[in-house]
């Protein structure tokens, strides 16, 4: 009878069977009870992050359109008015500001700083 | 019975009665522990696998959807972890050449004794190449049941077959002269 059996089929067939340990159904809700008394975790503020990361984006897009947009402007003024036409690709900043790049510094530190304090208050909620 | 039980513990659990999640475990505790002692042949390890298991099936319940049978869910997870888990720490087994060394040497001393015969096996399976190994473990464990291995491994039933079928060939032919012995003896 049993040579017709595949002989692989036959011994495992006679797996050997365990039983748990005495304490392994306390020892898994032990387990199961820690973690449901963890607090789940705090999801994602999306609601209040869209608009804020739409705008980001639509930063990013839009500064380099900005900026091939002004140098095709240089590139496409007379030879003569090209550094006047240079000085408009920066904005007018205020009369006390002698170096063009302390406006932009100023204007990268506020947004830093914008977004840190945004950051910060998402992370507190 | 068992399933309706398990839908209503699932219920209960999800609905804050973490209490109900013991009657999950002892219903399963039995079945999953030797699962985890095929993979790993460890009945510590196996312990430990089986408690992750059902941790991950308490996190995951609301995931089941009752299309399928919670024992086909959580039989999938389990083997997925215990999958997972004998990659990042693998079980000590000895490798296909060794066993067929061992096979040999024994064989001329006057040949092996059912039980000899028996380790002999299954240390091949254990030493098979992992695609084939879980298929053979998980298929000997569904009682034969290629639909059920194939569900436990989230493959289709003709990858399943196919590599049974390979895996099979593999075991025939490392260990001929330990299968052939006790045919002989029973002819």
């Amino acid at each position: 009878m049993s040579t017709t059996e595949d002989p692989i089929d036959r011994i495992f067939s006679r797996e050997e069977e365990i039983l748990p340990s005495s304490g392994f159904t306390a020892s898994v809700m032990d387990a199961v009870r820690r973690e449901a008394a963890v607090p789940p975790p705090i999801p994602f503020p999306w609601k209040r992050a869209w608009p804020v990361l739409a705008l980001a984006v639509a930063v990013v897009i839009a500064v380099p359109i900005v900026a091939v947009v002004e140098l095709v402007k240089v590139a496409s003024a007379p030879a003569s008015n090209a550094p006047a036409a240079m000085s408009n690709v920066w904005p007018q900043l205020p009369g006390w500001a002698s170096n063009p790049m302390i406006g932009w510094t100023a204007g990268s530190l506020l947004f830093a700083y914008i977004a840190v304090k945004f950051s910060m208050r998402l992370a507190s909620r | 019975m068992s399933a309706s039980e398990d839908q209503r513990d699932v219920e209960q659990v999800l609905a804050g009665d973490v209490s109900q999640f013991e009657g999950i475990v002892r219903r399963w505790q039995g079945p999953l522990i030797n699962l985890a002692y095929r993979f790993c042949r460890d009945r510590g390890r196996a312990e430990e696998m089986a408690q992750e298991a059902f941790l991950r099936a308490f996190r995951a319940l609301a995931q089941w959807r009752k299309d399928a049978a919670f024992s086909t869910w959580l039989f999938a997870l389990a083997t997925n972890l215990y999958r997972s888990e004998l990659k990042r720490i693998p079980a000590r087994l000895s490798p296909l050449e060794e066993v067929g060394e061992i096979r040999d040497t024994r064989a001329i001393d006057g040949g092996l004794e059912d039980q000899d015969r028996d380790r002999s096996v299954r240390k091949a399976v254990y030493a098979l190449p992992e695609k084939y190994r879980e298929v053979l473990i998980l298929f000997y464990f569904h009682e034969q049941d290629v639909p059920a291995t194939a569900r436990s491994l989230g493959l289709p039933e003709g990858t399943v077959k196919a590599r049974l079928f390979r895996g099979r060939e593999i075991l025939r032919s490392k260990l001929q002269p330990v299968l052939a012995v006790p045919q002989l003896k029973e002819a």
